[in-house]
């Protein structure tokens, strides 16, 4: 029975080379708009304002592309990080650039405490809604899943007069903390949700056993339970994470002072500075977009545990 | 084996109140962010201000709001917008699924490049392709203007259904563009652990009966896995909704009111003209339609399991 296997074989050798042909389409098409502003970063101001546009800077009188006449500039990362000669700093250059001076570490500060707390509430409320049946369960369950449908927009109204009155009355009143705190309640719900989804997925007998030896509930949750969680935390540490260094709009509605400017925030003043200075915003976008593609591709099934959780719940 | 019963009673006391500080803090944080702001904008909808304080004025703010000419234009924005996006990125998305369901040996890697887009901040996105089209200096500006096209710069054409916005400007086709750009990635994700749940021997059996590859399509794979289309789909409408971060950097709002879908009206109503009672009015009606939405996914969830 050759005939029909070697014909069965060859066409699923063809399915296969066609899917592959499309998928490396398809892949093709999502990387396009990032290796295009890859290029765009490195062109010279000459290059950008050229009419008609060109792909690569590369072309030279009488041919269209040559390779040895690129035109490769590094002006537009430069610009953004405005390298001046410092004697104490690292490496003999500091970098002045308000994106990477100011707004890129006020990011990182924002991200990193909005997640750890994040992970931190939502791992102990996750727990409890996990492990205890008590009355209203189920109701301050639905709630929260249903403060979800509260538009962030419309939350933003209020928390920006909420805002201006703080700064008005509180003394100690501080843009970061508020900011940080807004970014606590707008990825809690959610977070809670999976993370219940987590605890739901640890078997209760090894909880039981240490309670029954002696161990008390809180013990058991920290030494037994939040550690068989952990990846799982990871996962919405991550999340959060990457949500809040993405954030623009609750950033860009709330900080008042330059000095608490987050990156997002940064990155569209440049957008109004630099109306033709392509290479410079296709560099600071890059610049901004790199930790966090970096992040991603080195924790993605990470994330992907957390963002199947999390469609799956809501 | 309790040797000391006090000592067993407030053991038993403290786990009976344990849940309750544990989702404590949780709850207290989401009241504040959350619950109070929602109703603060409710009180503000009926609000106008009055010099440095507010005066209550009723249903007007909603009455002078429907009025305005953006009202309904920004609806039909929001609706342009809405369809095309949703539409775009569920039948790619499924499109993508089922091509990476083959599992073809390199199908990881692809899944890795497919995820970049969706990691990516919608600011940016919105960013990188403005790039692409900036009059006259963007990378496509050229074989656009060859077509007699701008995208960023030209108004939508007059409309052939009354006031209903279409034929949508160049700028809305090519910000619906870039926004499934972005949430095909995740879409993409979600139908294809779907389509893997669908158990071998049911697509098996179905093609030994005979169903050739669109009745397999139509008749098992769709049904199988409508549940998770739904939860796709109002995730989609919620986000599309809601998002406003691409209108900023990618159009502005622009040409003109072109691109103007309710959230970046509510956002000029309330920061740009500062009518904040106006603002909350529309805010209120975004938000009815949102839960609405909501209430409708978790019925439609639960409703699945019940059935299971």
């Amino acid at each position: 029975m050759s005939g029909p296997r070697s014909y069965y074989l060859s066409r699923r050798a063809w399915e296969t080379r066609f899917v592959n042909l499309a998928l490396i389409f398809v892949c093709l098409f999502a990387v396009f708009p990032i290796v295009t502003t890859i290029t765009i970063s490195f062109k010279e101001q000459a290059d950008i304002t050229r009419k008609p546009p060109i792909f690569f800077p590369c072309d030279t009188p009488d041919k269209t592309f040559e390779w040895s006449a690129c035109r490769w500039a590094v002006e537009g990362y430069q610009r953004v990080f405005a390298p001046k000669p410092d004697e104490n700093a690292l490496l003999g250059w500091a970098l002045t650039g308000n994106l990477v001076k100011t707004y890129i570490p006020n990011t990182m500060m924002y991200a990193s405490s909005s997640a750890l707390g994040v992970t931190l509430l939502a791992s102990l409320s996750g727990f409890a809604f996990s492990r205890y049946r008590f009355r209203g369960h189920n109701a301050l369950m639905t709630a929260i899943y249903a403060v979800t449908g509260i538009p962030l927009i419309t939350n933003m109204l209020a928390l920006y007069q909420m805002s201006i009155i703080l700064r008005k009355n509180l003394p100690f009143f501080d843009d970061r903390l508020f900011l940080i705190f807004v970014y606590f309640g707008f990825y809690l719900p959610i977070s809670v949700w999976i993370t219940k989804g987590f605890f739901d997925a640890i078997p209760r007998e090894l909880e039981e056993s240490a309670l029954i030896e002696g161990c008390s509930p809180l013990g058991a949750m920290f030494r037994i339970t939040m550690p068989l969680a952990m990846p799982g935390l990871i996962s919405i540490f991550l999340l959060t994470f990457v949500n809040v260094w993405n954030e623009f709009i609750v950033a860009y509605l709330l900080v008042t002072k330059n000095d608490f400017k987050p990156a997002m925030f940064g990155l569209y003043d440049f957008l109004s500075q630099n109306i033709i200075n392509l290479q410079v915003l296709a560099a600071a976008c890059l610049i901004i977009a790199a930790p966090i593609i970096i992040l991603f591709l080195f924790t993605r099934k990470t994330f992907f545990r957390a963002m199947v959780e999390g469609a799956v719940k809501g | 084996m309790q040797k000391n019963p006090a000592q067993f009673l407030k053991r038993f006391e403290i786990r009976k109140s344990l849940p309750f500080w544990l989702i404590l803090p949780t709850v207290i944080v989401i009241l504040i962010i959350q619950v109070y702001p929602a109703f603060y904008t409710m009180w503000l909808s009926l609000q106008e201000r009055k010099g440095a304080s507010w005066e209550y004025v009723g249903f007007e703010n909603f009455e002078r709001l429907t009025k305005a000419n953006l009202f309904p234009e920004s609806i039909g924005h929001t609706v342009i917008f809405l369809v095309g996006y949703v539409a775009l990125t569920l039948t790619l998305g499924f499109i993508i699924a089922q091509l990476l369901k083959r599992n073809v040996p390199l199908t990881g890697l692809y899944v890795t490049i497919l995820f970049i887009p969706w990691i990516i901040a919608d600011i940016i996105a919105g960013l990188v392709f403005r790039l692409l089209v900036t009059p006259d200096y963007g990378l496509f500006s050229g074989i656009f203007a060859e077509r007699g096209i701008s995208v960023l710069t030209d108004s939508r054409s007059p409309s052939i259904i009354g006031n209903f916005p279409f034929p949508p400007s160049p700028a809305m086709i090519f910000l619906i563009l870039a926004a499934t750009w972005r949430a095909l990635p995740f879409i993409t994700l979600l139908i294809l652990a779907s389509l893997q749940t669908i158990p071998h021997e049911v697509i098996e059996s179905a093609r030994i009966d005979g169903a050739n590859g669109w009745q397999l399509t139509s008749h098992i794979t769709i049904p199988l896995i409508l549940p998770t289309m739904v939860v796709a789909l109002f995730n989609l409408i919620l986000g599309g909704m809601n998002g406003v971060g691409m209108v900023f950097s990618l159009t502005g709002g622009g040409p003109g009111t072109a691109t103007y879908v309710l959230s970046y009206f509510l956002y000029v109503l309330g920061w740009g003209q500062l009518r904040f009672g106006r603002a909350a009015a529309l805010a209120m009606m975004i938000a009815i339609v949102n839960w609405f939405l909501i209430f409708l996914v978790l019925r439609a969830t639960q409703l699945h399991k019940k059935g299971r």
